[in-house]
């Protein structure tokens, strides 16, 4: 009961992160494909350094063990970005922002998107048997982090990950890539 | 907390303070999803097998298999416990693989035990333990890190120099906003993949509750399937909640703001491009969730639960992923908009 109550309220916060973020707007998934909004790249990046953060003093204290580490298969997690990418730009979507879209009213994500996932899930289910023993296979290196790969400490991996990720976004700022946003000129119109 | 986080330095702190604040003990059985096999001997490193060179351990690596060849109970938190009825799969092979490969479990067995000759340690074995070349690599990694740190400490240093302070506002007035700087809501996602990971044990995976959902009808097409029946099997998860919670935010944030409304297009960059028919969307919709959801499955997670989630623990998967979406979205982009300004 505890562990429901907990799942909704980490859920809530993360589609009100999503909605808040205006990434259940197909422009903003798709401009990313096309640099001309990196928004997503800076939701993504920003949540990817204070999640590290607070994962890391969680372990540190004690408290987070038990925190799971995806395992690395090379040609798996590349061949199954290529095929998410795709999907990405092709509907707008990512399997967080169609339900996040749906709680939004969009009718076209409680249709099309939900079956999708639910069909695309059924696709897996038949492929799984047949590829992944083969495709997880190469490149595999098991349950490993930057850290436990390099030997180095976490905190130090950590400190030059923000580092160049705080680079990356300033870099994306200055070079103004969303100048040409749609949903910010919008906005300026209506303004003026 | 709507404003501009590049000149708010608290927000990382505040994340691990109220962390440390609200975490719990954690205890083996908390609210993972993992066994406590896989939390014992993988996560905290006693006797980890899944890197290994041993080709039954990474052919089922992919799910939470363990019990299904060693015994034992993975739901019982103490080791003792956990333990009671293990047996060696490798001694009666053909036994042990025929739980789930009904029809060919002699031939398996039989791969395996001339793989075995070759790579299996002593039943009972140490651990592995660090050899002298690897700590040596370890401090040339740590060396080189901390110069990397002092460069980019410097060059951040003259990049920031200059950012302006925005004005500060009301603190609960950003709550009815249409938009939040990305930084400020990628700040909260980072705090709820912490919470996440940290007080429940699991990433803040999304795609997993569709695979969940759909294994109910997965059973009932396929009813010998060995995916559906030992692998993915049917379940309203903790994940199927997270769902429902997401849907309930994004309609709360969108409620407040007004911006709540039922549509069937998506915006002006859409209509511009597609027209404004509502078959043409639903098609595309349901095409790219399809691919979406697939690429997920093989890739191991989605942009929340591989890329976000597996990022914040340094995993290399998560930026593969994130390399691989870029690889595929480019040139799908490019083809929808080729020959396009708009």
């Amino acid at each position: 009961m505890f562990d429901v109550l907990k799942a909704l309220t980490l859920g809530l916060l993360f589609g009100w992160a999503l909605q808040k973020a205006g990434l259940t707007h197909y422009a903003r998934i798709v401009n990313v494909y096309r640099f001309r909004d990196m928004t997503v790249m800076r939701f993504m990046l920003t949540a990817l350094v204070v999640g590290a953060v607070g994962i890391q003093a969680g372990i540190d204290l004690g408290f987070a063990a038990n925190a799971p580490i995806p395992p690395t298969s090379m040609l798996s997690n590349v061949v199954g970005g290529v095929i998410f990418g795709v999907g990405m730009a092709t509907a707008g979507y990512c399997p967080g922002t169609i339900v996040a879209e749906a709680g939004e009213g969009r009718l076209d994500a409680w249709v099309g998107g939900f079956s999708g996932l639910i069909v695309g899930a059924l696709v897996f289910g038949l492929l799984q048997p047949l590829i992944m023993p083969s495709l997880a296979r190469v490149g595999a290196l098991g349950r490993v982090t930057l850290a436990s790969l390099t030997g180095a400490s976490p905190w130090l991996v950590l400190l030059v990950f923000g580092q160049v990720v705080v680079l990356v976004l300033i870099l994306i700022a200055r070079l103004g890539s969303d100048v040409r946003n749609p949903a910010r000129t919008e906005h300026s119109r209506r303004v003026a | 907390m709507c404003d501009d986080l590049r000149v708010r330095p608290w927000f990382p702190l505040l994340s691990a303070l109220a962390i440390t604040a609200l975490a719990q003990p954690l205890s083996a059985q908390c609210t993972s999803n993992a066994s406590s096999c896989v939390i014992c001997h993988e996560t905290q490193g006693l006797r980890p097998v899944l890197d290994s060179a041993q080709i039954w351990h990474v052919d089922h690596g992919f799910g939470d298999l363990c019990a299904s060849c060693h015994g034992g109970d993975p739901a019982s938190s103490t080791k003792e416990e956990a333990h009671l009825g293990l047996h060696q799969p490798l001694a009666d092979a053909a036994n042990s693989c025929a739980g789930c490969h009904t029809d060919d479990a002699s031939e398996r067995a039989e791969r395996y035990r001339r793989a075995a000759v070759s790579t299996a340690p002593p039943p009972d074995g140490p651990p592995p333990t660090t050899s002298l070349p690897e700590v040596d690599a370890s401090r040339a990694a740590n060396r080189l890190l901390t110069s990397l740190a002092v460069v980019l400490s410097i060059v951040l240093f003259f990049a920031v120099r200059r950012t302006r302070v925005p004005e500060s506002r009301p603190l609960l007035s950003c709550l009815r906003d249409k938009i939040w700087s990305p930084y400020s809501a990628g700040a909260l996602l980072g705090l709820v993949v912490a919470f996440a990971e940290v007080i429940c044990g699991r990433p803040l995976a999304v795609s997993g509750a569709f695979d969940k959902l759909a294994a109910y009808l997965g059973r009932w097409f396929f009813p010998s399937s060995q995916y559906y029946g030992h692998i993915m099997t049917p379940g309203v998860t903790w994940q199927v909640w997270l769902m429902v919670g997401v849907l309930a935010g994004s309609f709360a944030s969108s409620k407040l703001s007004g911006e709540a409304r039922f549509r069937w297009l998506p915006d002006t960059q859409w209509e511009s491009r597609f027209g404004g028919s509502r078959k043409l969307r639903l098609v595309l919709a349901f095409l790219g969730a399809l691919l979406v959801q697939v690429g997920a499955g093989i890739a191991g997670g989605c942009t929340s639960g591989l890329a976000i989630s597996g990022g914040a623990v340094l995993s290399p998967a998560a930026f593969l992923f994130m390399m691989g979406m870029f690889a595929g979205g480019i040139p799908a982009a490019w083809f929808w908009y080729r020959g396009r300004t708009n």
